[in-house]
């Protein structure tokens, strides 16, 4: 076009011009653009503590709404090579009646309390009774002063024509899954086991080993065989090295099989430090029990589903044996008899858990796709990633926006008489730069820690419960030192304590995104706990709210013997890091 | 059930008058059944063709043409590749199963190690090397047998001598190299018994060939090929299990339970066709119809005599005892190996042998890793214990060729010495590679299936036999190839977008500074 009519012409660079004068006005480009910045900065200002109040309230809110079904969707499968309940089953009459034969046999050891040894090598002399080399394994535990002890038994049933590189694992603990009430044998869980391992090595479709395990106590016994099966060391665990091992287990159930018979089998998924397994496993096995088994499914054993969750994944504490699997990258979960009067008994379990091997059998790859981040609210319905991470982040950049904002506050003084020298903006005459005590905050802040560490220590020693007290006090009197520091504060430096608070907003808010990912019910946790206390917190130490502060940090070791007694052990002898990490941050708010 | 096959070659082939060849070839079968301690029973089948008056073609003539040839029994695809790359014997095995040595004892063919492995002797100085022959070797059998041995790249490919003797011998005229590598993950089944059975004069459809039916034999728990020449040995083996169902309570067998198929009518091109069946010594049994020979361990049938259609069938008096047979009956093997890795992060891991000595006497035994770079040795780790306590002295002779990243394998060969009764264990610290994301494959979750490493006893017997222990599968880090992570790292980005820019407006303040105006204000 280089004949273009000349009005055409002239028109086109008119248009030029204009625009360029609009975006390149006769002030520096440069000044306009901060001008701009200031203005939408200033709104911000202005709009902050509603944004604030906003972010915090819709947060908490959105946690509240998380158990509802309306957020989330109904499962499905993702992976195509699971083909879940796509098998004809073959367990029948026959091995229900083995099953019971190994019932009475079990029934009558556990009636006259034999032994470790005895049971398990019970158990090893029937698995080899079905032609499965099996051995038995002596491990020994020292918590504290006192030591646990047991014997596993295990058999390895090698695939036909495979090379035995992946394996399943197929497990039942001598004690049921139990919170803290009266311990119940498994009975019906290792029998279930024993004729399943009879049952299934006569079939020659396993393309992956098959390893069956009934460990001892409840989680020790499954520590101590998957820490020798897979060479992790462990400083007090004493385990003999095993006899028979297999490849890779990619995937592993364990069965909970207590009572006579069952109206609904429950799914127990949580492992160690909050890991899920992946949900495909999960909704295979749903889909399994409904249409094989006819057996409805349910989550746990029943009803409040999302807090339970939150109570097993928060505290990073398993919720079966099946947890100890996860740090190994082994997805696993808990199959749970929930006890009823009927209908329901090993007829459908080994139909159910037959079908459920034969879709792990099916898989070429592990289980990889996304589906380790989810809250199921109910067998079917569950909530994703996207619907419920929000809540917790919310209320974290909330937790930002307030520490970085009254981080700016403390770098300014608002004095009545403005001086020009001193002010460094020519607008706001009012506001005098001054100096921010950032060592001393971060002091204090590191004594808390370190603090929260020595407490976390001294809990280690073996009679904490009567130290307890003691502890109490001094980490009641400790903050008050820094009392010392906040005295020498004057008018040409921010307080101390608006530092403080500041910083201790921006690190609480970041640990909560980073643990969001990592395990999301701590995040949760910890945003409620520290979220509104830590911005609400003031410098004026009045009395009411200073205990309340030492009650919400260090309260559990007068009120909550229990619970720490147990996160402590699950620390020791499981490596959950929730005790020390509880410890060291919840310290925090002072 | 598992399938091996050992194909080997050596001296071959017709430098003379076709009508020599002719006169020449003869065609033996055997089929060696074993009941085995545990309950299964081996099977053996062997097809030998023998072409006497042959020498392998001398690699200094491989670039000329090269003489014509015609057999009648001789598989001919067989014998056109051997002579096109002038290779003077060969063994390949493709099996699927691992092989249970404290079971199932020493096998009759000795290559057992889970999926493909194939090694040659070549002669040297031809005009094109060694390794280029060996690259053309190994697809042409890829093509011959439908396998994916073109895969025995030289990521795979190594030359441990020690270890892989030649079993015929080597002529004199020329330097011979030794090319071995094997390929863990390949899957042996029907399409590579097709071909298997076309290399047979009879085929399929008489003789004891007629029992290689591929629905029984790759439903048993092991089974494998092979072939050998101036002969050239066409073996099949298989483990079956006859106590399989759990119904089943006797180690009772039979040509049709084993094979589904019986003998209909014997293969006129074989010279022999023979049945061994080892016998049982301390349990009672019958066996039918009456063998032709017995010796003591060992019935003989010679089915070319026998009516037809023969099938064998041996059973036994009582019912099988599995307790004892797990509980008391010692290996059948004098030594016993267990192989791991332990893998306790996504870099690091342990790799670990634990060989048993079951005989009163001290052993001595070569210990071979040929590990693809993807695992590489921290060779300062290596530790020698025996019964737990550290034993520095039972390792000696140590060779070792580390790996190239991205190209060459490791060989790692060790002299054992394990003291009579007792359990030796190596271990040896591994670093796993970081791949490029190209050389995954594309079912990267599964992970990479490691070689097995050999051992291979010295002065047990006249003959030492090599023993494979299992194949091993190793993780390595691998990201993910699916979408959902993509979107995760996008939305991340975004979030450290927007809080940037908040961050900013919110700590950050913007002033506006003339630097005109500025001298002014100075002088004011």
């Amino acid at each position: 076009m280089d004949e273009g009519p000349p009005p055409a012409g002239r028109s086109w660079k008119n248009t030029l011009q204009k625009l360029r004068g609009r975006f390149k006005p006769e002030k520096n480009a440069a000044e306009v653009r901060v001008r701009r910045r200031r203005a939408m900065i200033q709104k911000l200002h202005q709009r902050l503590p509603f944004l604030k109040v906003l972010l915090f309230l819709v947060g908490y809110l959105w946690m509240v709404a998380i158990p509802y079904p309306d957020l989330g969707r109904t499962t499905y499968i993702d992976e195509n090579a699971l083909q879940p309940a796509q098998v004809s089953t073959y367990w029948d009459w026959a091995d229900v009646h083995n099953a019971d034969r190994y019932l009475d046999d079990l029934e009558r050891l556990g009636d006259r309390n034999a032994s470790s040894a005895e049971l398990s090598e019970f158990v090893k002399t029937e698995f080899q009774k079905s032609g499965l080399p099996a051995a038995t394994q002596k491990y020994t535990f020292s918590v504290g002063s006192t030591n646990v002890t047991g014997v596993n038994a295990y058999a390895v049933s090698s695939s036909p024509r495979a090379s035995g590189n992946e394996a399943i694992v197929i497990s039942a603990s001598w004690i049921r899954r139990h919170e803290g009430g009266p311990t119940e044998l498994n009975l019906r869980g290792v029998s279930a086991i024993l004729a399943l391992a009879k049952y299934l090595k006569g079939h020659s479709m396993w393309a992956k080993d098959l390893v069956f395990v009934v460990s001892d106590g409840y989680l020790d016994g499954m520590q101590a065989w998957l820490g020798s099966y897979h060479g992790s060391k462990q400083n007090n665990l004493q385990a003999e090295e095993l006899l028979y091992a297999s490849g890779v287990i990619w995937n592993a159930l364990s069965i909970d099989y207590a009572c006579h018979s069952f109206s609904h089998l429950g799914v127990f998924h949580e492992g160690l430090n909050g890991r899920l397994p992946n949900q495909d496993l999960i909704n295979s096995f749903e889909r399994i029990s409904r249409f094989t088994g006819g057996v409805p499914v349910v989550l746990y054993d029943h009803a409040k589903n999302v807090v339970r969750h939150v109570g097993y994944q928060g505290p990073g504490r398993p919720s079966g044996i099946h947890g100890l699997f996860h740090p190994y990258r082994i997805d696993a979960f808990t199959i749970y008899a929930v006890c009823a009067q009927g209908p329901h008994g090993f007829h459908a379990l080994g139909r159910v858990v037959e079908s459920t091997l034969r879709t792990m059998n099916n898989l070429l790859e592990r289980l990889h796709a996304s589906f380790f981040f989810y809250i199921l609210t109910d067998a079917t319905y569950f909530n994703k990633i996207g619907s419920y991470l929000p809540s917790a982040i919310l209320v974290s950049v909330g937790m930002m926006f307030h520490g970085l904002d009254i981080w700016v506050m403390s770098g300014w003084r608002l004095e009545e008489q403005p001086s020009e020298k001193v002010s460094s903006s020519s607008q706001e005459r009012g506001w005098v730069s001054r100096q921010r005590p950032v060592l001393h905050a971060l002091t204090i802040m590191m004594a808390t820690h370190i603090l929260g560490a020595l407490v976390f220590g001294s809990l280690s020693l073996d009679n904490w419960q009567t130290l307890a007290p003691i502890l109490f006090a001094v980490v009641a009197v400790v903050p008050l030192a820094a009392l010392l520091l906040r005295s020498r504060h004057h008018s040409e430096t921010a307080p101390v304590s608006t530092v403080l608070k500041a910083l201790n907003l921006c690190f609480a808010s970041t640990i909560i995104s980073v643990i969001s990912v990592l395990n999301f019910s701590l995040a949760l946790l910890l945003a409620i706990a520290l979220g509104i206390p830590l911005a609400i917190s003031t410098p004026s130490s009045r009395l009411v709210q200073y205990p309340a502060y030492i009650l919400l940090a260090a309260g559990w070791l007068l009120f909550l013997p229990e619970q720490t007694q147990s996160a402590l052990w699950n620390w020791e002898v499981l490596s959950v890091w929730f005790a020390p990490v509880a410890a060291v941050v919840t310290l925090l708010p002072m | 059930m598992t399938m091996t096959s050992n194909l080997m070659l050596f001296s071959l082939l017709l430098l003379n008058v076709v009508s020599l060849c002719f006169a020449e070839e003869f065609f033996d079968e055997k089929l060696t059944v074993r009941p085995l301690k545990d309950g299964k029973v081996a099977s053996t089948l062997a097809f030998t063709t023998i072409l006497k008056n042959a020498s392998p073609r001398s690699p200094q003539k491989l670039h000329q043409d090269d003489d014509s040839q015609q057999y009648t029994l001789f598989p001919l695809a067989l014998g056109q590749i051997i002579r096109e790359y002038g290779v003077t014997e060969m063994h390949l095995s493709l099996n699927a199963g691992k092989w249970n040595y404290d079971a199932w004892g020493q096998p009759v063919e000795p290559g057992v190690g889970t999926g493909a492995e194939l090694w040659a002797w070549i002669g040297d100085g031809a005009l094109e090397s060694v390794d280029v022959r060996w690259k053309g070797l190994r697809n042409a059998l890829a093509g011959l047998f439908c396998s994916s041995l073109g895969q025995l790249d030289d990521l795979r490919t190594t030359s441990p001598v020690d270890v892989f003797l030649p079993e015929g011998s080597l002529p004199s005229s020329d330097t011979q190299q030794l090319r071995h590598a094997s390929h863990p993950s390949e899957n042996v089944c029907t399409e590579n018994l097709t071909p298997f059975i076309k290399l047979l004069p009879c085929k399929s459809s008489a003789g004891l060939a007629s029992l290689l039916n591929p629905h029984k034999l790759f439903d048993a728990n092991w089974h494998g090929m092979g072939d050998e020449g101036v002969e050239v040995r066409l073996s099949f083996q298989v483990v079956s299990d006859p106590l399989r169902s759990p119904l089943a309570t006797k180690q009772d067998w039979s040509f049709s339970t084993l094979f589904d198929r019986t003998v209909e009518r014997s293969c006129p091109a074989a010279r022999s066709s023979v049945v061994e069946v080892s016998l049982p010594r301390n349990s009672p049994y019958s066996i039918s119809p009456e063998p032709t020979a017995a010796e003591e361990a060992q019935a003989r049938y010679n089915v070319q005599a026998m009516a037809k259609p023969v099938d064998v069938s041996m059973k036994w008096l009582h019912e099988f005892q599995r307790l004892n047979a797990q509980q008391n009956e010692s290996p059948a093997t004098p030594l016993s190996i267990q192989r791991t890795l332990k893998e306790w992060s996504q870099s690091r891991g342990e790799l670990s042998a634990a060989i048993t000595n079951h005989g009163a006497y001290p052993v001595q035994a070569i210990y071979l890793e040929t590990m693809p770079w993807i695992v590489q040795f921290y060779l300062h780790t290596l530790t020698a214990t025996v019964d737990g306590e550290a034993q520095p002295s039972a390792i000696s002779n140590l060779s070792y060729i580390p790996a190239m990243p991205h190209s060459r394998p490791t060989t790692f060969h060790v002299l054992l010495t394990i003291p009579a009764k007792s359990t030796l264990r190596l271990s040896m610290d591994v670093t796993k590679a970081f791949l490029r994301y190209t050389e995954h494959p594309p079912d990267a979750q599964r992970g990479w299936d490691l070689p097995p490493a050999i051992i291979y006893p010295l002065g047990l017997d006249s003959q030492p036999s090599r023993m494979y222990t299992p194949t091993l599968l190793v993780d390595l880090a691998t990201p993910d190839f699916s979408m959902p992570y993509n979107v995760i790292i996008f939305t991340c980005t975004l979030v450290a977008f927007i809080f940037g820019n908040i961050f900013n407006f919110l700590t950050r303040k913007f002033v506006v500074v003339s630097l005109r105006d500025l001298p002014k204000e100075r002088n004011d």
